[in-house]
This record gives C-alpha cells, structure tokens and sequence, in this order.
C-alpha cells in the first residue's frame, strides 16, 4: 500500500479546494473537542487528583463565596492536636469576582513558611527572599501573570487589594497557576479591613492511614458547639459543591464533544463519497490494472483517514499551543479550573481523530471495492 | 494448448424485464504470439468478449482458460492477482489517471508486482520509448493529444510484460493519422514483443493488421475471410 501514497496524495492535492475545506473543517472540530476534554480534565484533576482525596478543607458551614466563610484562626490548634491529622494550613481568600468568570482573580494568603511546605510551586522570576521579606508582596501564578502581562517589581491592584509581585511561579497543579498568593496577615488586612484572626478556610492534610470522611464528621461534630459551626469535605468535594453549577454545566458540554466528533465524521465520510464516486471509473482502471478489491478498500480508507489525522493534528496543535500560551482558566467562588493541554489530550485528540477518519471511510470503502469493475468503467460521473 | 481457450461461454445479464444474451455457447482459441481482431456490429457482444476474457467480468456459463488458468473459478481477489500478471489492458477512452503523470500511469501496474524502484523505473523508460514517448514522461495526461494518451495507455498495458494484450477499440476516438500509428505501434507490439493481442473494433481497416480476423453475429463466432489488402496492409505498415 506504501507505493499507493503518492497517488493518494496526488489525488488529493488534484482536489485542493475539497480537501483544505474538509481539514480545515476537521481541524475546528478538534479545536472545539480540544478546548471541551481540556475543560473536562481540569475538573477532573481538580476534584479527583489524589491530593483532592487526601486532603480536608474546614469551611465555614452554610457559606459558599469565600467572602463570606469566617472562621476563627484558633481552630487550628485544635485540628494540629487531632491524631489523624498531619498539617493544618490556615487561608485566607479573596477574589474579585465570586461569579463564574474567565478572568477572575483569586488571592490566597497563607503563612509563608506554609506555602514553602505544602505548595508543589517553582519561581520561574524572582526570588523567595523577596516574598518573605516585604509585607505587601505577592507570588503570582505563571498564567495570571501572562493573562495580565505582570512582571517582578510592579505593584498590582485589584479589587481594593495592591500588591507588590516578588516572583512569579510555576505550579504542578495546573489550576493554582492561576492564583496569587500572599502572606496570610497582609490578606487579613487587606482592604482597610481588620481581620486578623479569622480566615476563610482551614485545609487540613491527613494522615497515611486517615479516613477522610470520618475525620470531617469528626471536626464537623467538635466545632458544632463553637462560635463558628464548620462544614468540613475532602478537597475534591469542596471544589466540586463550590463549583457544581459549572460542573454542570461543564459535564453538558461533553456533548459538545461528540457532537464535534459527529461533525469529523460526517464532513469526511461526505468528502470520501464524493471523492469516491468522482473516482469510480479510476478504481475501475485500478482493478483492471489488478488492484485487489481490498486494496481498493484501503485506498478509499487510507485517504479519508489521512484527511481526518492532518485536520485533526491540526486542530489539535492550535488548540493546544493556545492554551498553553493563554493560560486561560474559569473560576468561580475563588476556585479555579485550569483550561489544561496535557499530553493525554493530544494523544486522545489523535486516536479520535484517526478512528474517525477510518469510521468515515468504511461505507465508500465497501462501495469502491464492490462495484463491478464492467460497471465502474462505464461510469461517467 | 492454446494460450487463450474459451468453451462454450454464455454470457446473460437482464435488462429490465428482458433477459440480454450477448453471447451464447461461444468457443474460441488463440495461439501464442497471435494478433486476433475481433469484429462485429455494435452491441453484438465483442466488448463483452473481450471483458470476460481480460477476466474484468464473469460468464454466466461456461470456461475460459487463459495461459493454463481457468479465470472463470477464480475468486475477485486471485482474479485481481491473476490479471496483475497476465493482463495488459488498453482503452478505448485511454482512461489514464488525470493526476498522475504519464511516467506514473506507465508504472501503476508494476506497483502491484513485487519489483525494486530501480527495476520499475527501467522497466517504465523502456515502455515509453517502446511507445516514442520519453520526452513526455512528466505530463499529464491533459497536457497530451489523444493519441499521445492511447501511446501512454499502450505502455500501461506492456510494461509488466504480461501473457496477453487485450485492445478494446483502441482506435474509437482517434483521428485517421492518429489512428494508423497506434494500429503500428499494436502490431510493433505483437512482432516485436511476441505478446499476444486480442483487439476488438468495428474497423474493418484496423482489423486488417491482425493475422486472424473473427467477427461475431448474433451471439456466435465466425472465423472472417483474411481480406487481401489486409496482408498487404500489415506489409505496408511494416
């Protein structure tokens, strides 16, 4: 089949108008399907990642926008002391905008010694030393700082809070490169406000052998009394109740997905059939020349697959090179979904777009190898 | 045994409610190295002949035997195998493929066969000047007159070097210039390349050049009288 590929090719290119409007078609297809499995994976990571499992967030109870969750800095002596917990982290967050946004911009402010201990980030501009020493300053995700065109040493506002940006880093979670954190003191007096002493959640990271849920209804239970009740999930479930009206809406557009790949399909195996039937007499020619039946079959298969894979690393390559670059990502309530493009999705935008192209060319395939050679060569299109 | 042995074949296909019987109960042989014309009114059946015979279509009843091999029993796969051999197969309308050059046309058929690159290119150039056309490799088949395309379609049909060569009105479309130098280059063909050849056309000039000149009516063969000017034809031309 390999000494076929020119004629393939030739065939093609004899087509050019046909074949650029149909991978260009399959290539926005997976531009589409990209940017909704790259959405998909970001909650997926958010809400089912290990550290989403194995790690508490102690939240005020019946609050949801993190404006509103106060909870006394105290607990965490109780919680430090508890046996099946390992590392108490007290946050304090604030965001511009509690609604669902693409831009929104999420603080966290957490003791510094904390975020050094229990964030997986590494500065890719500045230094630590200059996080530790200024009051005001700010570590600012890699994709904040691209979306807002920050750099080191400039002051940035937002919502009332300015800080000066000491560094900017690269996370391994792909969502906190959308946060900026803060020294926790500096967040509780942001804003001309005075809340030191309180903060807006408690993470909490278990021990090896803890059972999350019991540990939560534990906590739940001992602060029931206080002057703050709690309502205490793992992460993942925290992040998926703060974000379920998204979630929705995000496990929705997984239709969106198939629909794009619904598209792939009809717009090659469109394409296959008609460039079947304008070529019957050649694969009359083709068989008479003794080209087996089969192999006819895989001409037709082979170009419709090559259609589909070239619109699809197409597609795909945009789609990720602008996520990358763009760093774009939704949160709402000061959670953030990181839009990510991970290896996994251009090895699934692949395979999909390959089977497609295979799928698309299985009818005109049977219909090319089929015809009667006498009937093909007859044929006048 | 004769190259080409067809017993008995009856061909029937239907037409609506009407039953065609283009052939029927037909015998015929051919010699190795013979050049046979093959005559008759249109829509008599010599296309159909001719077809069944190239192993591009099935009898209904009977046999064909074609350098030892009974094509009529063969699957379409083996039937495939089996022309990519021993067929050669020349068009009346060309029928080259419009985004291939004329070298690649020439070449389709070995790509088929087990061959180096280097063995099909030679094979291809020889084909091309066999048919005067070397200088015309790189064109496409637009950029060639009619008869500029029937050569190329002669060099499909020689290059693998099959066992039979099978013409199915070669000269159809061609003008009379045109005309007599694809019916020399057929008969350089035969003489020259030793195939045999099977031509079917309603000509009765071009029938000429062949040795043998059979003409079917009404369904059934019959051996035509060789006409004088035909000897004398085949010399000129010669």
């Amino acid at each position: 089949m390999i000494t076929f590929i020119p004629y393939i090719l030739k065939g093609l290119w004899g087509h050019r108008a046909r074949t650029m409007l149909t991978v260009s078609g399959t290539a926005v297809a997976l531009f589409v399907f990209c940017f909704v499995t790259a959405v998909q994976q970001g909650l997926y990571q958010l809400t089912e990642s290990e550290d989403a499992q194995r790690t508490l967030v102690v939240f005020q109870e019946n609050r949801f926008c993190p404006q509103s969750s106060k909870l006394p800095e105290d607990y965490a002596r109780w919680l430090s002391n508890h046996k099946d917990v390992a590392d108490v982290v007290p946050i304090k967050v604030f965001t511009n905008n509690c609604r669902a946004s693409l831009d929104s911009i999420v603080f966290q402010g957490l003791p510094a010694d904390k975020l050094k201990g229990t964030r997986d980030i590494s500065l890719v501009a500045g230094d630590w030393n200059g996080f530790e020493q200024r009051e005001d300053a700010a570590l600012v995700g890699r994709d904040v700082a691209a979306r807002r065109g920050v750099i080191v040493g400039e002051k940035f506002s937002i919502g009332g809070v300015t800080v000066t940006i000491a560094g900017i880093f690269h996370a391994t979670v792909p969502a906190e490169n959308n946060l900026i954190y803060t020294h926790l003191d500096f967040l509780q007096r942001a804003r001309g406000k005075n809340d030191v002493g309180t903060v807006t959640q408690l993470e909490l990271r278990l021990a090896e052998h803890a059972d999350a849920e019991v540990v939560a209804a534990e906590i739940d239970k001992h602060f029931r009394g206080g002057p703050v009740a709690t309502a205490t999930r793992t992460k993942g479930m925290f992040q998926t109740d703060t974000l379920s009206d998204l979630a929705e809406l995000i496990g929705c557009i997984h239709w969106l997905g198939y629909a794009c790949i619904g598209l792939v399909l009809a717009l090659v195996a469109a394409t296959t059939v008609m460039s079947v039937h304008d070529r019957t007499k050649e694969h009359g020619v083709l068989q008479t020349v003794g080209l087996r039946p089969l192999r006819v079959f895989q001409l037709v298969i082979l170009e419709s697959t090559l259609l589909s894979t070239v619109g699809g690393m197409l597609g795909i390559g945009v789609g990720v090179a602008y996520l990358a670059l763009s760093g774009l990502s939704v949160a709402a309530e000061g959670v953030t979904i990181a839009f990510q493009p991970t290896l996994e999705l251009i090895v699934v935008g692949m395979v999909v777009s390959t089977a497609v192209g295979l799928l698309a060319g299985i009818a005109p395939g049977l219909q090319a190898a089929r015809t009667p050679i006498i009937d093909a060569l007859r044929h006048t299109g | 045994m004769s190259l080409v042995e067809v017993v008995c074949v009856t061909k029937q296909y239907a037409s609506g409610e009407e039953t065609i019987i283009p052939l029927n109960e037909v015998d015929l042989r051919i010699e190795k190295g013979e050049f046979v014309s093959l005559m008759g009114s249109s829509g008599c059946g010599k296309s159909t002949l001719l077809n069944l015979i190239a192993g591009i279509d099935r009898v209904t009843s009977g046999q064909i035997v074609v350098a030892g091999t009974n094509i009529t029993g063969l699957s379409r796969g083996k039937l495939a195998d089996w022309r990519a051999a021993n067929i050669g197969y020349v068009f009346q309308t060309h029928n080259l493929i419009p985004v291939l050059t004329a070298y690649e046309n020439v070449e389709l058929p070995l790509l088929l066969l087990k061959m180096s690159a280097a063995a099909r290119r030679k094979r291809v150039e020889i084909a091309l000047e066999a048919v005067g056309l070397t200088d015309r490799a790189r064109h496409y088949p637009r950029q060639l007159s009619g008869g500029q395309e029937q050569r190329v379609g002669v060099a499909r049909a020689i290059v693998a070097g099959p066992t039979l060569v099978v013409a199915d009105e070669p000269t159809g479309n061609l003008d009379d210039d045109t005309t007599q130098q694809i019916l020399d280059l057929l008969r350089r063909v035969n003489d020259e390349l030793g195939i045999t050849l099977l031509m079917v056309t309603h000509d009765a000039q071009a029938a000429g050049i062949a040795q043998r000149r059979i003409r079917l009516e009404h369904g059934t063969l019959v051996e035509a009288a060789q006409p004088e000017h035909s000897q004398a034809h085949r010399q000129k031309i010669a």
